[in-house]
């Protein structure tokens, strides 16, 4: 059993995007924090309250808010943030795809809609237009309507379907 | 929003879960933290220490034996949604959004005991038993006496929910019909139903009604309606109508108690008919 006191400094490891960190952090700070603090600031605090899913991540293989987990929580854990998508300079398909459909006005719930489009396309890979309405109820955009961001989910999950044989 | 101080602690197994619980007073087991850490933030409560128990291998199962369906209380609601148990895997399809039910656990959920939760629905037309843990033993309580009172549940400092049984319903029809205001809220009026159905009559009927009252309710007499004779429309109008007996809802934000009373009504009569429908 390990016992942390409330201003002891705990050393977490966490493997984002594929590379090992290793940070301290207080027992209340959250994940959000210290995924920002170490660089990937692709991962924005929206509302803080669970609400509106701009602070979203892969943990795991599961789509997280990380404003509603705390960082020793996830020690151990394996995440992916926004910045881990695009592969030697080149997009990943989900972003082409919110590229090609103008899926964003001024882009802050963008990150966050992604990386759930992400981890939606995995569970789903060929979703209906109310499958992925209902896949993003935990993201709130307050600019597009979500019209163009349905459109390029579904555009991703063509993109994405079309890759497959490639990959195997 | 940062929490306030807190300890932490990582247990390696239950028991040492509840003898850290038990010796702390004001420590917390944390779960999966989608009602705890909002209230933290919010400083609604102050514990001294969180006690992990989300990562415990030993409360993560679900296993169906001979007529009962076994659930270690941290299954996340997506696990339960993955489990295609009969309505209580449609009930938690309703929880939230897709995050929320990636992290949030059955047992966190009854422990927090919303008065507007999902679960407590089914878990009430299911007449779930609760195993719950502690330095001095285990002991099962119904769900239906387990939750107490809004955000009371039977659980004393030191105890901790480790499994939720139900029986396995294979021959019902069922469904869960969930009143929001919009995406991922709360429920407004929450309707399980689950059906034994043989040629035209109704051989066991469950209600369960939750966020219309303080705790969740089964509407028995509504439920005796039903088994009363020939499935018919005005069997199904008269059940409903029996089913506002059971709300004493109050005016919020999500609508006033009339409102919310004779939707009772209507989203009674349509978790019927879509378990009908199956």
């Amino acid at each position: 059993m390990k016992v942390f006191e409330k201003d002891q400094k705990v050393k977490i490891h966490l493997k984002i995007n594929g590379q090992d960190y290793e940070t301290e952090t207080e027992p209340r700070r959250l994940l959000v924090h210290v995924l920002r603090e170490l660089g990937f600031t692709g991962v924005h605090i929206g509302c803080d309250t669970s609400n509106c899913g701009a602070c979203t991540i892969i943990m795991n293989g599961r789509s997280v808010k990380s404003c509603t987990v705390l960082a020793v929580e996830a020690d151990g854990s394996e995440i992916l943030t926004v910045e881990g998508l695009a592969k030697d300079g080149k997009l990943h398909p989900i972003q082409e795809a919110f590229w090609e459909k103008h899926a964003l006005q001024c882009g802050y719930c963008t990150p966050g809609m992604i990386m759930e489009a992400y981890w939606l396309l995995k569970e789903n890979p060929n979703p209906t237009e109310e499958e992925i309405r209902e896949g993003i109820s935990g993201n709130l955009c307050r600019c597009t309507g979500y019209q163009n961001i349905v459109e390029a989910i579904k555009l991703a999950s063509q993109k994405l379907r079309m890759e497959l044989p490639k990959a195997h | 929003m940062y929490p306030p101080k807190i300890g932490y602690v990582i247990p390696d197994n239950v028991k040492e879960a509840v003898e850290f619980l038990e010796s702390h007073d004001d420590a917390k087991p944390l779960a999966g933290g989608h009602s705890l850490i909002p209230m933290l933030k919010l400083r609604i409560i102050r514990p001294s220490y969180l006690v992990e128990i989300r990562r415990l291998p030993e409360l993560h199962y679900i296993r169906v034996e001979g007529n009962v369906v076994k659930i270690g209380s941290m299954s996340t609601h997506y696990d339960i949604v993955k489990a295609n148990i009969p309505l209580l895997s449609e009930t938690a399809s309703k929880i939230g959004d897709p995050q929320v039910r990636n992290m949030g656990t059955i047992g966190g959920s009854i422990s927090h005991l919303d008065p507007a939760a999902d679960y407590p629905a089914a878990l009430m037309a299911l007449d779930a038993k609760v195993k719950i843990r502690s330095n001095r033993g285990e002991r099962v309580e119904n769900f239906s006496s387990f939750a107490k009172d809004m955000f009371t549940p039977d659980l004393n400092q030191g105890e901790i929910v480790t499994e939720i049984e139900i029986p396995l319903l294979k021959d019902y029809k069922y469904s869960y019909q969930k009143l929001e205001r919009r995406a991922g809220d709360f429920a407004i009026v929450g309707v399980a139903v689950a059906l034994k159905v043989n040629g035209d009559v109704i051989e066991d009927a469950r209600i369960g009604l939750t966020a219309v009252n303080k705790t969740a309710v089964r509407a028995t007499e509504a439920e005796k309606i039903l088994m009363s004779g020939k499935i018919s429309e005005k069997l199904i109008e008269d059940a409903a109508t029996k089913a506002m007996d059971y709300a004493n809802p109050t005016s919020d934000i999500r609508g006033s108690a009339e409102y919310k009373k004779k939707m009772v009504k209507v989203m009674t009569r349509r978790a019927i008919l879509a378990a009908l429908s199956r």
